[in-house]
């Protein structure tokens, strides 16, 4: 075998396993969709059928006019991007300051980071509650956004103190002795650097944020207020689940995020190319 | 009429309406509730509100819709920070902890006796807590056997009055209807999940046993029968029509929703549950219109049946007590309760709406009987720790090969233990 | 020494002292907004958290102070242990899952292999969906009847009757370990990937030039980049996980029996259910100690992570 068909068997292999991998997701959002243009007589009709008799495409109608959820996705969409902004923001600085800078306190502040994580969340709703009611954030997207940036600031953090570490120092020593200050540097020079890991970071933070279910139901009681995980969770009803709009709704909302990924993957990828950075 | 004229009525009209505004000041209600995000439970909820804020133009009604699986989590949230809404949605199940931790205002102070004895009396009695009326009862969800009419008659049997003749209908309605050496057709829908459905379906055979959960003796202190013969007797029931195939396979998974969904894809013939399941029976399967009849917890040495009432409280921490009496008397009347149960199968709570021809007839007959014969949940702080044990127990025996006096025997202990850690 | 000499040495330390000082700060400085917004977050919830373990409570009407009463009977609970060690089987299972699924996946994308931008944006899609949904779905999908895994195994002839995945006492904890691998694994993927592409790519050239196999490639190129992204991960991933219940809730609620009975069940349910505010507020103490212990473990054993 020629390196080169060893070459292009190794490629094939992985490629099948993609697919394999691929499709343990795709089934189960293919039954998702499948629920979510069933009508309720044929949800649970047995023997299963992936193509309903009937489809109905009354589920994603519903979701627009039964229940505010264009409402629920702009406050997601404004809480959620806020909170990965400043998220963002702040464990870039956390992250290029740790990598950068031996102080005191350092290792103390890293391990600090993973602690905050520790507690039990359920535990920390009622106080949760005390402090935004005390700030007067209850029902605002400012009490959300502060709640969110608490859970994802740590790893962040600590992702992007990775990537500045990935990041040679000779860069900071050289851009100095030009006589840039220290913000220059970091922010000018470095960063633009850091594009893919800001991106895997921003992706993560953002996800956090946009799936969050307990502190959201319990921080928002106005309708006007309340984020997509709300609005799903109200599908769920003491008695009896309303499958297709559940469905319907997490696929619809879902694309958004897709795209948002789609367009990131590509600082993400771009590292790869921006292998000149290395020397 | 010159232009001016228009000018000067157009301008005088303005201020006549900013004024009118200004001068009603309106009463804010806030009102969590679990229904208002339901449906179409919440369409005829917010339907009522939008009538009564019609009459009553001073107040203004604002729902705080909050899921009932996360309710009392929310209105604990709340409480404890001073949060609470004038009105919230309360059962018979939190009324005891909703008067512990205070958040209730006491209903008698609000409503006039008269008002009241148009209650059945056990609703009211499952409403209150210490003397105090911690909510207004707005439906009940009596529980009893729902069962397939067509099958039962095809096989010339009647609803089942006894678990013997339970049992027999199970035996005789599990069947392999296409031949293929498998059942696909059970008796008995049970659910053995671990949670409050489960619980409290498990409930109402213990105590058709003559064993209770959890009840106060004679001398007020708590007691549990969770480790007697009554107890063993419900579990081996269980165990019986477990063991003998005549429930579907995954006991332990069928929650409430699955055993509906088994109920309307015609693979079960029986279920404990109340009237409401008849609607989430119908809406997946319309061709069962008519065949769902109901009767009582079926006998064992004792008859067995519980209210299972919804109501609304009034927070002790509003400012607008008077306006929030108004509204739950609005929300009460006979006519709303009547439209209530004919959209979503629950029950009134009143006696005048209850003996109208609307809720009667052979789909109706088993749970008007409950009502009569109904008793009281428990008022304890410690309930669900109760609850939880008779669901390890009951999983036990089903799936855990312990045998019926094993589990009780333990049930019993830890009942005990849990009662005098309360204590 | 001379006088100049000895000024000239004394400028140079004062200078580096000075320098160091400087370096100390802006460290700092670039730390404090973090550190801040952590501290006003995160702070009083945890101080508040320690001070009602002390008490009988329930946060409204009654505030009895009992000492350790709560940590006593919390350890002498014949439940606490085994309750605690499926945790840790939930929390292992979870964790090492997503650890292997994630880290293989992304060194398959990070290959040339076609069609790896439509793969790698289909395999993230698990995370996409609120944990609820996930676990409704999988619950559906687990179901003997209407489930979708019964039937593809029964048409596969795998199994010969409808089996109850979730309802056994033995195969309930792995099914729930499945369902949150699923839901978990992008998150590793994504930030191996990431980590990954931060590798140069003459690195593993020259390794090749000089003959070295794939295995070698990955245990001396990959592997020591990789590691801080790694170690971190999974201690952070198991702390998340330890904590976690919203999927184990809507799968099993903690049964059959209690063979998925994990911590957090018994702390929402002992906080939301029984009110029992002291006694879930000293659990959760617990589960921070434990959590705290298992990090330091991981510190020890598996090296560190800066």
């Amino acid at each position: 075998m020629t390196r080169h068909q060893r070459q292009r068997l190794h490629t094939t292999i992985i490629f099948i396993a993609l697919l394999i991998a691929s499709a343990f997701v795709i089934v189960p959002v293919l039954w998702m969709f499948s629920t979510s243009v069933k009508t309720m007589e044929e949800m649970f009709s047995l023997p299963i059928k992936w193509i309903p008799n009937t489809i109905s495409w009354d589920a994603y109608q519903r979701i627009w006019t039964d229940y505010p959820f264009g409402r629920y996705i702009l406050n997601s969409f404004i809480v959620v991007s806020g909170a990965t902004l400043i998220s963002l923001f702040v464990s870039s600085l956390a992250g290029y300051g740790a990598s950068r800078f031996r102080f005191l306190g350092r290792t103390a502040f890293l391990t600090f980071l993973l602690i905050t994580q520790m507690f039990p969340s359920i535990m920390l709703l009622i106080p949760y509650f005390q402090l935004m009611k005390t700030f007067g954030l209850i029902n605002t997207y400012a009490g959300l956004i502060f709640a969110y940036i608490s859970f994802t600031i740590p790893l962040a953090s600590w992702l992007m103190l990775g990537y500045f570490n990935s990041i040679p120092k000779e860069l900071d020593d050289a851009a100095s002795i030009d006589g840039a200050s220290r913000w220059r540097i970091f922010w000018q020079i470095v960063m633009p650097l850091a594009l893919p890991g800001l991106a895997a970071t921003a992706i993560y933070a953002f996800i956090v944020g946009w799936n969050e279910y307990i502190f959201a139901l319990v921080l928002t009681t106005d309708d006007k207020m309340k984020t997509i995980p709300i609005g799903i969770g109200e599908l769920i009803g003491q008695y009896r689940i309303a499958w297709n709009d559940m469905m319907a709704v997490s696929l619809v909302v879902s694309v958004p995020l897709t795209i948002l990924f789609l367009f990131l993957q590509r600082f993400l990828v771009s590292s790869l190319t921006a292998g000149a950075v290395k020397q | 009429m010159s232009v001016k004229a228009v000018l000067v009525k157009l301008s005088l009209s303005i201020l006549l309406i900013t004024s009118f505004a200004s001068v009603t000041a309106q009463t804010v209600l806030r009102i969590m509730s679990s229904t208002i995000v339901e449906s179409p439970e919440g369409d005829v909820e917010q339907a009522i509100a939008d009538a009564f804020m019609a009459a009553n133009p001073d107040i203004e009604i604002e729902f705080i819709g909050t899921p009932m699986n996360d309710m009392f989590q929310v209105l604990t949230t709340s409480a404890i920070g001073g949060e609470l809404p004038d009105i919230f949605t309360n059962t018979a199940e939190f009324s005891a902890q909703a008067q512990d931790l205070g958040i209730a205002a006491d209903l008698n102070d609000l409503f006039s006796e008269d008002f009241l004895a148009g209650f059945y009396p056990t609703a009211i009695e499952e409403g209150t807590v210490n003397g105090e009326l911690i909510f207004l009862p707005w439906f009940t969800v009596p529980v009893g056997v729902l069962y397939r009419a067509d099958w039962f008659e095809e096989a010339g049997l009647a609803g089942p009055q006894t678990w013997d003749e339970f049992v027999g209908a199970a035996q005789a309605l599990t069947q392999d209807t296409n031949n293929d050496g498998q059942n696909d057709r059970w008796g008995f829908a049970m659910v053995g999940t671990k949670n409050g459905s489960g619980f409290f379906r498990f409930t109402h055979l213990l105590r058709s046993q003559g064993a209770w959960e959890l009840y106060k003796d004679a001398n007020g202190n708590w007691q549990s029968d969770l480790g007697s013969e009554g107890m063993v007797n419900a579990l081996a029931i269980y165990k019986e029509l477990h063991d003998a195939g005549l429930v579907p396979p995954g006991v332990t998974e069928t929650g409430y929703g699955e055993a509906v969904s088994l109920m309307a894809s015609d693979k079960t013939a029986m279920m404990v549950t109340g009237p409401h399941t008849i609607g989430a029976i119908l809406a997946q399967n319309p061709d069962l219109e008519g065949q769902i009849h109901s009767v009582p917890i079926p006998l064992g040495v004792d008859r067995s049946a519980s209210l299972g009432v919804g109501g609304f409280s009034v927070a002790a921490t509003s400012e607008h007590k008077e306006a929030a009496a108004r509204y739950l008397e609005f929300l009460v009347s006979t006519e709303n309760m009547l439209e209530w149960n004919r959209v979503t199968g629950r029950m009134p709570a009143q006696i005048e709406a209850g003996e109208q021809p609307q809720i009667s007839g052979p789909v109706y007959a088993g749970f008007v009987e409950a009502i009569q014969i109904s008793k009281p949940m428990p008022q304890a702080t410690f309930y669900t720790q109760i609850q939880e044990v008779m669901g390890e127990a009951y999983q036990a025996v089903l799936v855990g090969g312990v045998s019926p006096a094993d589990a009780a025997a333990e049930a019993g202990v830890t009942a005990a233990a849990i009662i005098a850690d309360a204590e | 020494m001379t006088l100049e000499s000895k000024q000239a040495i004394q400028k140079k330390s004062s200078s580096t002292h000075r320098h160091f000082n400087q370096r100390q700060l802006a460290g700092l400085w670039f730390i404090l907004p973090a550190a801040l917004s952590l501290l006003v977050i995160v702070a009083y919830p945890l101080l508040y958290g320690f001070y009602i373990s002390l008490f009988r409570t329930n946060l409204l009407t009654r505030w009895d102070f009992r000492w350790f009463q709560n940590y006593v009977r919390i350890f002498t609970s014949a439940d606490f242990l085994q309750t605690v060690f499926t945790t840790l089987k939930f929390t292992v299972g979870a964790v090492a899952g997503q650890f292997v699924v994630g880290l293989s996946l992304a060194l398959l994308l990070n290959t040339k292999v076609p069609g790896r931008a439509l793969f790698r944006t289909v395999l993230l899609v698990p995370w996409l969906f609120p944990e609820v949904v996930v676990a409704l779905l999988w619950k559906w999908m687990y179901n003997p009847l209407y489930g979708l895994f019964n039937d593809i195994l029964l048409t596969l002839n795998v199994i010969s009757e409808p089996t109850s995945w979730l309802g056994s006492t033995t195969t309930a904890l792995p099914s729930v370990i499945l369902t949150v691998i699923w839901k978990g694994y992008p998150l590793v993927m994504l930030l191996m990937l990431a980590g990954l592409q931060a590798i140069s790519q003459e690195q593993y050239e020259s390794a090749e030039i000089d003959g070295a196999s794939w295995w070698q490639s990955f245990v001396y190129i990959t592997q020591p980049n990789l590691r801080k992204v790694i170690m971190f991960n999974l201690k952070l991933n198991n702390v998340w996980w330890f904590k976690n219940f919203g999927i184990v809730l809507v799968l099993t609620q903690g049964g059959p029996i209690n063979a998925t009975s994990v911590i957090s069940i018994d702390i929402y349910k002992t906080a939301f259910e029984a009110f029992r505010f002291g006694r879930a507020a000293a659990l959760a103490v617990i589960v921070f100690f434990i959590v705290f212990l298992i990090s330091v473990l991981y510190q020890r054993f598996l090296g560190g992570d800066d």
